[in-house]
Parts: structure tokens; C-alpha cells; sequence
């Protein structure tokens, strides 16, 4: 045993390219979402001349930047082997208050910090529900998703809300012709990716959507980490009604309703495995891609709005069903 | 004698530390009492194996130690100090770690990230370090001797003996002193076995101590010190490794109270067996497996938990298929592809695990018995509700169950009474073969004894029975014949009777019965 030891060199003579975390998802598994983006873009270039322009692009990420900061915190609570539906209604409730402070004159400042921490009270509601009172998160959140829907219903009163954007900066401000607020989404997933992969906390959420029991008996505090979890998921749907409000500049009774379905759709799609304990944050800023292009080139082909729901559909399962052949034939390799 | 002991000063020098003590521990669940005033103590260096039969609270035992169990009484010391862990995670703190016999870890992430959950290296930002885990995991597993390229595995990649390495260079890494083994090796090659108690061998040398719960005696000459051994909760013995031969053990293990229960005079055996299995294997559960059933005659199957007892009863019902080997149910290949193809073929499964495999937990104690019989009772697709009335009446008055009434919820019932309920409810089948997975678990003694004559009934009015039971004189008293499992095999037929007793645990512990 001591030749062993003797032998062994130190530190790695790669240095700093040894300086990853182990790679987890196959590699076959992270280009599929990404190729298929790829086909998507080729395929309506080529059945639409308008859809390939600078200012089509520019709506497309414009139009989901919203869903991408949901979808984006929705990653770590399905990673940690949860689910939060009442992401959409949460985002219409905050919306609505975004939208009365800006009447009101309160300063953009004030309306997206007061806006963060009512998302982020409403996400440790649901965080509570879960991890104290050990309620089902789908259970939780779809009470917590009634709730939020029914009090928006209450606010709105029958009169639509109209508000101006809060500030140029998340609407109509391009910067190098890319709209200014998409940059948010690029700092805000480099911040959940440095999270999941650099900082114990996100090493934590992975262990508890693993198995929640080995977790406990490492010493992993997981109430701590579920309750988290649901805060940033809940401050992260408090920023996105402010950007959703200065794009849409209306509340009504339905605002944000169809986006907590679309947010775990960009999850899943994303790579990120519906029971937990798998999935990545880049994945899913593909899936929101994915999604946003295929809704916009849908329209822009010809097809009649009523198949757009068909098609995302079809392409969900389509991705979702590639995952899991890709997963079985892996496991099989690994076990042979 | 006396002189050469006071005389020699080098014995003196050489005691060693004591490492953890437990002293009076008790602790029940419910009616059963687990463990009954038991002291046990563990010093530096020293490894200590704890045998017993099943039930005898092995498990229960280190549990305490490690703190995931708190015991009702006792105390206990940890290198000198009062021990009291409230979690495991205290537990691991201060230097005991335990590897629990049904492994928990993270499936989906890599080897390196399970090593190091919970104890991530951290920058002074509390950024986490991969390139310093990574250097440590691999000085870790180099100087364990496993290989380092697993680091980079997906844990649920990896065979269950590596998992199960993994899991001990995990413990050794958390700078436990007392490392807890519930039993290690019994999912493990000879091989996979070897690396393991080498690792033992290093953490000891390194003034570490082990417990461990074996039940292969072969290995204690290799892996043991001393050898404590349980019985109902309480410690019977504790000896030396060298005057822990296989008999004095059995000696030791056996001796349970035996069953006021005698069995009827009536049994006929029938000529033809009704089933026979011939050469039945399933990789990693059973294999070689020959044994025969007869009319009128209840064969016990007795073996440790993952001696494959189960698996063979589940394959027989249809709930698993067999890699190689034949079944005959009366005569006629019993090839079933399902449960719902054994059910018709005559044969009826009553499971271990009552309340996740058995119940209808939601439905009513009515429902839950004419389940079974439900293809029976319908016509035109619709369930004659004046039939199944009467089966559920039958099976009522056959069995004595007690409820305010069929519409009661089944969660009302007492373990018995939900018990009776899954026994008529196979019975209501009139089955040719009824397979019993732990017929009498969890349920109180008048309910036992019960189930007991109601199986014996049974035997006498000619049905065919294949018997599963951890309580070995139960098995014994109930059975006519019983074949002993060791490890998938079978290595030993013996009569019923409480006469069997030793030889039955002899032939578990996967000593040869002939020796003695």
C-alpha cells in the first residue's frame, strides 16, 4: 500500500482542465436539444422569408425572456425532485402589482426590488407548504396556483390593467441589436449555473432529488435546501412579471396562466429529468429556445394557430422520447 | 496461569482504548422489544462481529450506535466522552460512520460527488473545489486499492459490489474511527469480499475500530476479533474468534422459546406433487432451485433476507421469470408470463410486505376480499353484487375476521384482521398452490395462533402450501418438510419439527449440516 501512495503524484498534471465538476448527463443527451434547435431554425428559414430577419430573432428573445428567468428556477425545483405550478398565476398576481406601482409613479427601482421580494414571499409559501408541512409539491403548488389565480381574478375586478413599461430597458432597448433585457437572462443563468455546479447549496439540491434519505444521512440540511429552492424560484417569477409587464403593458384575469405549463415543458425538454436528481440549467435555456422559436416559426410558416398547441406538443414528446431511448441504451453500455 | 497474566507488563501496555461503549440499551417498537439491556463495547483496533438470527435486533443495535435510532434506555460513550447522537449526521461528527445494509447513495450523480456529499471542499468564496476533491478522491481511492477510474462513474452504473466499496471509502473518508458494516459482503464476489476486508484490515491497523453484522461464518476467522452474539434483543454471548466455532454459535442463536402448537394428525400427502421445480435459476436471486409440493403438505422455505425466498415464490406466481430451469403445477408445464396467468393456473400468493403489496389500502375490508375472485363473480362484465356478498360472508365467518362490517376501511383493521382479509381472499379462489410470504409478521400473538391452526386446517383438507417464514419455529412447528436457502441455493432438506432447529441455522450460516 505505501508503493501506492509513493506513486501517486499530487495534484493531476492537467491542472486547471481537471478543475470540473464530473460530467453526469451523456454527451449524446446534451446535443439533441441544441441539433434540434438547429433543424428548427433551418426548417422555417426555409418555409418563411421573414423569419430568419434581425427583427423576427429580436422578438423571438424578447418574447421569452419571461419564460427563460421561470424556467431557469424552476430547473433547480424540479432537480430537486419537486414541481411548482403556480408559477404563471404567481407571475399574473405580481404583474398586476408591477402594474399599479408603475401608475403610481414608484420608482422602476423600488417597483423590481418590491417585485422580487413578493415572488420570493410567494415562492417561501410554497417552500413552507413542502418542506414543512410535508404536503406533495404538485399538491402544494396547485393549491398555492388556485389561490394566486382566484386573488388576481380579484385585483383585476373586470377592468384591464393597462401600465407603461417600467423602464425602457425592459422592452424596447436593443443593445447591439439584441434587446437589452435578454442580457438579464444571460447573467441570471450564468449565476444558477455557478450556483449548480460551484456551490454546495447546488450540489445539495441534486442530493435531495436523488434520494432525499441518503441526503439526510450525509448531513445535508434538506428543509434548508427545499425552502431555498422554492424562494429563488418565486424571486426569479417576481422578475419575470416585471419584464412580462413591460412587454404585454396589460393585466387581465389570465395573465400568465399558460406559462407555468410551458416552464416545466422547457424544463423537461431541457434534459432535466422529471423525477429529479438530473438536469442542467444550459439545457434548459435550450428547451425555452426551443419552444419560443417553435411558437413564433409555427405561426410564421402558415400553420393555423390551432395547431401551433399540436406541434409544441408533438416536439416535446419527440425530445422527452429521445431522452429516454438515449438513457437506456447508456445505462445498458455502462452495465456491459 | 495467574502469575504469567499479573507478571507480564507488555498486557498491560497493550490494552487497548476502548472506543465506544453501550451500556443498558433498550429500546421497543410498539409490543416488540427490540433490544433488552445490551452492553457492548468496541475498542481501538479491534473488529467485532455481531450474528443472530433474523429478528434477533442486529440492525436495530447499530442503528442506535450510529444515531439513527434513539434507544428508550441506556447510555453510551464515544472514546471516553458521553455519546448521544441526535442524527447520523451528529453521529458521522464525531467519528462513527455506518454503511446500511440497504445501500443509500445518489444514483444519478457521479462516484466523486457521492465521496464527497455533505463534505464538499470549499474555497475561502465557499466556492467548491473540484480540482482539490478530485486529487483527494483519487489519493482516497488509491490508497484504498479501488480503481480510480470509477470516480468519473455515475454511481447507478456501477455493480453493487463497487457501490458498496464506494460507500465504505465514503465512511473511511469521514474520518470515522468506528466504522459500522450491516452486512457487507452478502451482496458481494469473493473477490469484492477480499478488497473489503483489506480495507478493514487498514482502517484497524490505523487504530480504528469495526462492527459488523455477518451471517457468514466462514469469513470470522478472517474479519473478526470477537463475536457478540444476539437473540431476541439481548446479548447470549460473547467470545473470542477462536472459541467461536460454528457450533457454539448455533448453540448460542438457537434455543428461542418453542411454539405451544401442535399440529393436526390429519395430513394426507398427496401421491402427485402439485408443484415441482426443477433446476430453477434467475441470476442474482436463486438458482438451481429443485424442490417439490404436495397435496396436503406445507413445505417451509427458510433462508436469510436475500437468500432469494421471495424470488422464488414471486417466479412460481408469475411476478418474475425465470433465466433457466422448469415448473410443473399439477402435472402440466406452469409456464406463467403474469400474476393474473398464475391465478388461473390455481396458485395464490399472500405477500411479505402486507401493506404495500397486499392491501387496497382505500378500498373497504369487502372490496379487499373479493378482489381476487372478482372474474368469477361478474356477469355480462358486471359484478353480481349478491355473489360477491356471499364470498365476502364466506370468508368472514371461515375466518373470524373482526370488523363493524364489509364496508369498514381496511386501514381500521388490525394487522391480523387485515392478514385473515388477503387469506380469504386467496382462499375465496379455492387455489391448488398457496404460497405464504411471512404470513404472521407484525401481528399480535392470539391473531397468530389463529393463522397458525388456519394453516394446518388447510393442510389437513389436502391444499398444497409453500410456507415463507423468518420465525424459525414457527416454520418448524407448521412445516412437514423444509428446504434451506444459502445465498440462491438450496443446501439443505430437513423434516419439520423444532428438533431441526439447529440444523436448520447450521445450513443457514452456510455451514455444511453433515459435519456435525
Amino acid at each position: 500500500m505505501s508503493t501506492d501512495l509513493t506513486r501517486r503524484s499530487p495534484t493531476p498534471p492537467q491542472g486547471s482542465v481537471q478543475d470540473r465538476r464530473p460530467r453526469r448527463v451523456g454527451p449524446v443527451r446534451q446535443l439533441v436539444v441544441p441539433l434540434l434547435l438547429v433543424l428548427e431554425l433551418v426548417v422555417f428559414a426555409t418555409l418563411s422569408d421573414s423569419f430568419l430577419t434581425s427583427g423576427n430573432m429580436a422578438n423571438v428573445i424578447l418574447n421569452s425572456v419571461d419564460l427563460a428567468l421561470i424556467a431557469g428556477g424552476l430547473t433547480l425545483v424540479i432537480i430537486l425532485g419537486g414541481i411548482d405550478v403556480s408559477t404563471g398565476p404567481a407571475l399574473g398576481v405580481v404583474a398586476w402589482v408591477v402594474g399599479t406601482l408603475t401608475v403610481a409613479d414608484v420608482p422602476a427601482p423600488l417597483v423590481v426590488i418590491l417585485a422580487i421580494a413578493l415572488g420570493g414571499l410567494m415562492g417561501l409559501i410554497n417552500g413552507a407548504i413542502v418542506s414543512l408541512l410535508n404536503v406533495t409539491a404538485i399538491i402544494a403548488t396547485l393549491g398555492t396556483a388556485a389561490i394566486w389565480q382566484t386573488t388576481l381574478f380579484g385585483l383585476w375586478g373586470g377592468t384591464d390593467l393597462f401600465a407603461p413599461p417600467v423602464s425602457t430597458y425592459a422592452a424596447a432597448d436593443r443593445l447591439f441589436g439584441v434587446p437589452t433585457v435578454a442580457f438579464l437572462v444571460v447573467l441570471v443563468y450564468a449565476a444558477l449555473w455557478y450556483v449548480s455546479r460551484y456551490r454546495a447549496f447546488g450540489r445539495h439540491v441534486y442530493a435531495v432529488g436523488n434520494d432525499i434519505e441518503a441526503a439526510r444521512l450525509s448531513g445535508v440540511r434538506v428543509r434548508r435546501v427545499t425552502l431555498s429552492t422554492y424562494v429563488l424560484v418565486g424571486s426569479l417569477v417576481g422578475l419575470a412579471a416585471v419584464v412580462y409587464m413591460a412587454r404585454v403593458g396589460v393585466v387581465q384575469a389570465s395573465s400568465g396562466a399558460d406559462l407555468s405549463l410551458a416552464a416545466i415543458a422547457a424544463v423537461v425538454v431541457g434534459g432535466t429529468s422529471i423525477t429529479g436528481g438530473r438536469g442542467s440549467v444550459i439545457g434548459t435555456l435550450f428547451g425555452v429556445l426551443f419552444i419560443a422559436v417553435l411558437q413564433n416559426g409555427v405561426v410564421l410558416a402558415g400553420v393555423p394557430p390551432l395547431w401551433n398547441g399540436v406541434l409544441v406538443g408533438l416536439f416535446i414528446l419527440v425530445a422527452v422520447g429521445i431522452d429516454v431511448v438515449s438513457d437506456r441504451v447508456s445505462a445498458r453500455r455502462g452495465r456491459a | 496461569m495467574h502469575d504469567t497474566i499479573i507478571g507480564d507488563p507488555s498486557a498491560e501496555q497493550r490494552l487497548p482504548e476502548l472506543l465506544l461503549r453501550g451500556q443498558g440499551l433498550s429500546l421497543s417498537f410498539g409490543a416488540t422489544q427490540a433490544l433488552q439491556d445490551v452492553d457492548i463495547d468496541v475498542h481501538a483496533g479491534e473488529r467485532v462481529v455481531v450474528v443472530g438470527e433474523n429478528g434477533a435486533g442486529k440492525s436495530t443495535l447499530m442503528k442506535v450506535l450510529a444515531g439513527v435510532l434513539r434507544p428508550d434506555e441506556g447510555v453510551m460513550t464515544f472514546e471516553e466522552n458521553d455519546y448521544a447522537p441526535a442524527s447520523p449526521g451528529e453521529a458521522i461528527g464525531l467519528g462513527v460512520a455506518m454503511v446500511h445494509q440497504e445501500p443509500t447513495f445518489f444514483p444519478q450523480l457521479s462516484v466523486l460527488e457521492n465521496v464527497f456529499m455533505g463534505r464538499e471542499i470549499r474555497g475561502r468564496t465557499g466556492n467548491l473545489r473540484w480540482s482539490a476533491m478530485r486529487a483527494e478522491g483519487r489519493g482516497l481511492f488509491q490508497t484504498l486499492a479501488l480503481p480510480v477510474r470509477l470516480l468519473d462513474r455515475r454511481m447507478d452504473l456501477l455493480s453493487l459490489g463497487e457501490q458498496q466499496l464506494t460507500l465504505i471509502a465514503r465512511a473511511l473518508h469521514q474520518d470515522a474511527r468506528l466504522l459500522i458494516l450491516d452486512e457487507p459482503t452478502s451482496i458481494l464476489t469473493d473477490t469484492e469480499a477480499e478488497l473489503l476486508f483489506q480495507l478493514v484490515d487498514g482502517h484497524v491497523a490505523a487504530g480504528g475500530g469495526v462492527l459488523y453484522i455477518s451471517h457468514r461464518m466462514r469469513e470470522f476467522p478472517r474479519v473478526a476479533d470477537r463475536v457478540v452474539v444476539l437473540k431476541d434483543g439481548k446479548v447470549v454471548a460473547d467470545l473470542p474468534v477462536a472459541a467461536a466455532d460454528d457450533q457454539t454459535l448455533i448453540r448460542h442463536m438457537s434455543g428461542r422459546d418453542v411454539l405451544a402448537f401442535q399440529r393436526g394428525e390429519q395430513r394426507s400427502r398427496s401421491e402427485r406433487p402439485v408443484l415441482s421445480l426443477h433446476g430453477l435459476t434467475h441470476e442474482g436471486a436463486y438458482s438451481d432451485v429443485s424442490l417439490d409440493v404436495h397435496g396436503g403438505e406445507v413445505v417451509g422455505l427458510y433462508g436469510l433476507m436475500g437468500s432469494g425466498r421471495s424470488e422464488i415464490a414471486l417466479t412460481v406466481f408469475g411476478a418474475m421469470r425465470p433465466d433457466s430451469g422448469t415448473m410443473e403445477l399439477d402435472g402440466a408445464p406452469h409456464r406463467p408470463q403474469s400474476p393474473a396467468q398464475a391465478v388461473r393456473a390455481g396458485v395464490a400468493y399472500v405477500p411479505e410486505d402486507r401493506k404495500s403489496l397486499g392491501l387496497y389500502a382505500l378500498m373497504s375490508c369487502g372490496a379487499n376480499l373479493s378482489s381476487a375472485a372478482l372474474p368469477r363473480l361478474t356477469r355480462h362484465s358486471l359484478i353480481q353484487r349478491q355473489l360477491e356478498s356471499r364470498v365476502v360472508d364466506n370468508g368472514y365467518a371461515s375466518l373470524s375476521v373482526k370488523s363493524t362490517g364489509a364496508d369498514e376501511s381496511i386501514l381500521n383493521l388490525s394487522g391480523g384482521n387485515q392478514q385473515k382479509i388477503l387469506l380469504a381472499r386467496w382462499l375465496a379462489n379455492d387455489p391448488q398452490l398457496l404460497l405464504l410470504d411471512e404470513p404472521t409478521r407484525g401481528i399480535d400473538v392470539g391473531t397468530k395462533a389463529e393463522i397458525h391452526r388456519l394453516v394446518d386446517d388447510q393442510a389437513q383438507q389436502g391444499r398444497a402450501m409453500l410456507l415463507i417464514s423468518s420465525e424459525l419455529p414457527e416454520l418448524l412447528a407448521l412445516s412437514d418438510r423444509v428446504y434451506v436457502l444459502y445465498q440462491g441455493e438450496i443446501v439443505a432438506e430437513l423434516p419439520g419439527g423444532a428438533d431441526s432447529e439447529e440444523d436448520v441455522l447450521t445450513a443457514t450460516m452456510g455451514a455444511d449440516v453433515n459435519e456435525h
